[in-house]
């Protein structure tokens, strides 16, 4: 766009040095300013693992990679703590939360963008406003509500709540709303019943979304901490984010060990972010313009 | 359905559309609904009803155990908090979150997006990818790598002060630094995010207003005075509104993991006096009765900020 801009001016050799200078200039300061803020961004995360190889007389060098990279602290981190249950608990929670969201989303999505119905608009008003109350407004009566149903240090009280999101029900009801009705009604003309055409015609069609859509829910849940924070009492029952606070003591950190378990924590993000970076930057864009 | 394809219309239909009995019509005026109630219920459930449950609360006296009496004591509770400096220091100290937080999501993401907007491609999705991994990194994780990284005595960035001739700092323990480190975590972890939606934004903008201008002379500051920053407003607004809501929430694991609302209740903003008061003291009423409060001082900021988006927000068309 710049390029077509210079080749449009009228052709005087001496302003557009000055001015190919100034580009240059202002080029190099823009790499110059990715990278510092791109090295802000990605050092803390490089150290994190480099630390996490280093042995146990090596944690204290500033090196940029160990002498001897070592996997000592991964042992350690997985016998000291049930890492391996509480990253299976993570992928189950994680998991079931992404399906269940997809589901009433989809189904409420599909209501909102088909039909026409008294309280449409008051009831889609009271989902967008769910956003406004935060967790910590509602924690003791949703601690309450889980203890009465005799559900503390379950798994299943870490889904419970998450069975529905607004923002999954909104972000469907706007791409179902943009569907092409012919489809829908070619469908009907063929004596398509509405379960037929929301699962076999609909959703297939709006694959991206619920792909990006589930990328989206099933990386906010891997990191979700407040919630099993308030609910688990035993590291069986517990998730990842919990577990790598056990590596946090008041007497001294055990470094190699927690960096160790931060890596593991988030491996499973990274490496989904390694594969799809692309869709996860969308997912995650659109959450924020919508 | 006004427009009917031919096709659609010679073509038989596989099945004849059902008679329409009393139980199909029923069905269909209660359809909607069904297809709805999964969502409604859970928000009903976990939402709605925990807001009124906290409500009757904020009027009691309960020390969340099963078998001791929940007192109504009226709105006791309520004055006992606004006599407590606790709340006002948390108050306070959750505006101090927002303010630093603004410079750091808002500010720098605006000034590397109009500052990398003509960068070849390549490199720049490149830093696009690199500055976007603080976001999707756990929350907990952060903490722990800042906490590893901050550390006084072996972490590298005191290491690094050191061999540059100064001191170590207590980014942690000292009362007057926490709370800016914290609010550093949580917008290092929001920078990448924001530059992205605004490089989509200024990306979006017509380029041939752009060129409008320069063929009038204007300078490449004015450029961006006049043009893109009135139509980069409404994204701008969106992501004040972002901070300003959900900003203090967010610094919550930090707050937890790595100082726990100290040194001396430095770091402790409201969301975490919520938390300090239901479960660490127990006070049932008193983390209520502060829960309403805030819900009701958020909702009127989100109201005037809504309405002051709806102001000043320039619209293209």
């Amino acid at each position: 766009m710049m390029t077509d801009a210079a080749g449009m001016a009228p052709p005087r050799t001496r302003r557009r040095r000055t001015r190919s200078v100034f580009r240059n200039w202002d080029t190099g300061a823009g790499h110059a300013l990715m990278i510092l803020v791109s090295l802000v961004c990605v050092f803390p995360i490089y150290w994190m693992i480099v630390t996490s190889l280093r042995p146990a007389n090596e944690i204290f060098s500033t090196k940029l990679w160990p002498d001897a990279a070592s996997l000592e602290n991964y042992a350690y981190a997985l016998q000291a703590v049930p890492m391996q249950q509480m990253l299976i608990n993570t992928f189950i929670v994680s998991v079931a939360v992404t399906l269940v969201q997809l589901l009433t989303g989809i189904l409420a999505g599909y209501a909102f963008a088909r039909w026409r119905f008294h309280g449409s608009a008051i009831l889609f008003g009271a989902i967008a406003l769910t956003w406004l109350v935060p967790l910590q407004v509602v924690m003791i009566p949703n601690y309450l509500l889980v203890a009465r149903m005799g559900m503390i240090d379950t798994l299943g009280a870490l889904i419970l709540p998450h069975f529905a999101s607004a923002f999954a029900i909104m972000l469907l009801a706007q791409s179902m709303r943009s569907f092409p009705s012919e489809v829908i009604e070619a469908a009907r003309m063929d004596g398509a019943n509405h379960a037929h055409i929301l699962w076999q015609v609909v959703v297939p069609n709006l694959r991206g979304t619920i792909a990006s859509l589930s990328i989206l829910i099933f990386i906010t849940t891997w990191n979700e901490y407040f919630w099993p924070l308030l609910l688990t009492r035993s590291p069986e029952n517990s998730v990842v984010q919990i577990g790598l606070q056990m590596f946090i003591s008041a007497e001294g950190t055990a470094w190699g060990p927690l960096m160790a378990a931060s890596t593991m924590a988030s491996l499973p993000i990274l490496l989904i972010y390694l594969v799809l970076q692309r869709q996860v930057i969308a997912s995650f864009m659109k959450s924020g313009l919508r | 359905m006004s427009d009917t394809t031919p096709d659609a219309v010679t073509r038989p239909p596989l099945r004849r559309p059902r008679p329409r009995t009393r139980a199909t019509k029923a069905y269909r005026a209660v359809r909607s609904y069904l297809y709805l109630l999964p969502a409604v219920a859970c928000f009903v459930i976990w939402i709605y009803g925990p807001l009124a449950e906290a409500f009757m609360l904020s009027f009691q006296q309960w020390n969340l155990l099963p078998t001791s009496p929940k007192v109504w004591i009226g709105l006791d509770n309520y004055r006992n908090i606004f006599d407590l400096p606790k709340f006002w220091q948390a108050l306070s100290n959750t505006w101090y979150y927002l303010v630093g937080l603004l410079p750091l999501a808002v500010g720098l993401p605006l000034v590397i997006a109009l500052f990398t907007q003509d960068l070849p491609a390549r490199s720049r999705n490149l830093y696009r990818a690199l500055i976007f991994v603080p976001m999707i990194v756990p929350p907990v994780v952060a903490a722990a790598v800042w906490r590893w990284l901050l550390d006084r005595n072996h972490g590298v960035v005191n290491l690094g002060l050191q061999a540059l001739g100064s001191e170590p700092i207590a980014f942690l323990s000292n009362p007057d630094i926490a709370l800016w480190t914290i609010t550093f975590i949580t917008g290092w972890k929001l920078i990448g995010f924001a530059t992205l939606i605004l490089s989509a934004a200024n990306a979006s903008i017509d380029g041939s207003l752009i060129e409008a201008a320069r063929l009038d002379g204007a300078t490449k500051w004015e450029i961006v005075r006049d043009i893109r920053l009135p139509l980069l407003s409404p994204t701008l607004m969106l992501l004040v509104l972002m901070v300003v809501l959900l900003g203090a929430q967010w610094s919550f694991a930090y707050i937890h993991v790595l100082t726990e609302g100290g040194p001396l209740g430095s770091t402790t903003n409201i969301y975490y006096l919520l938390w300090q008061f239901g479960f660490g003291s127990l006070a049932v009423g008193w983390s209520s009765a502060s829960a309403v409060i805030l819900f009701v001082g958020f909702g009127l900021l989100a109201a005037a900020l809504f309405a002051l988006k709806a102001k000043v927000t320039f619209h293209d068309d």
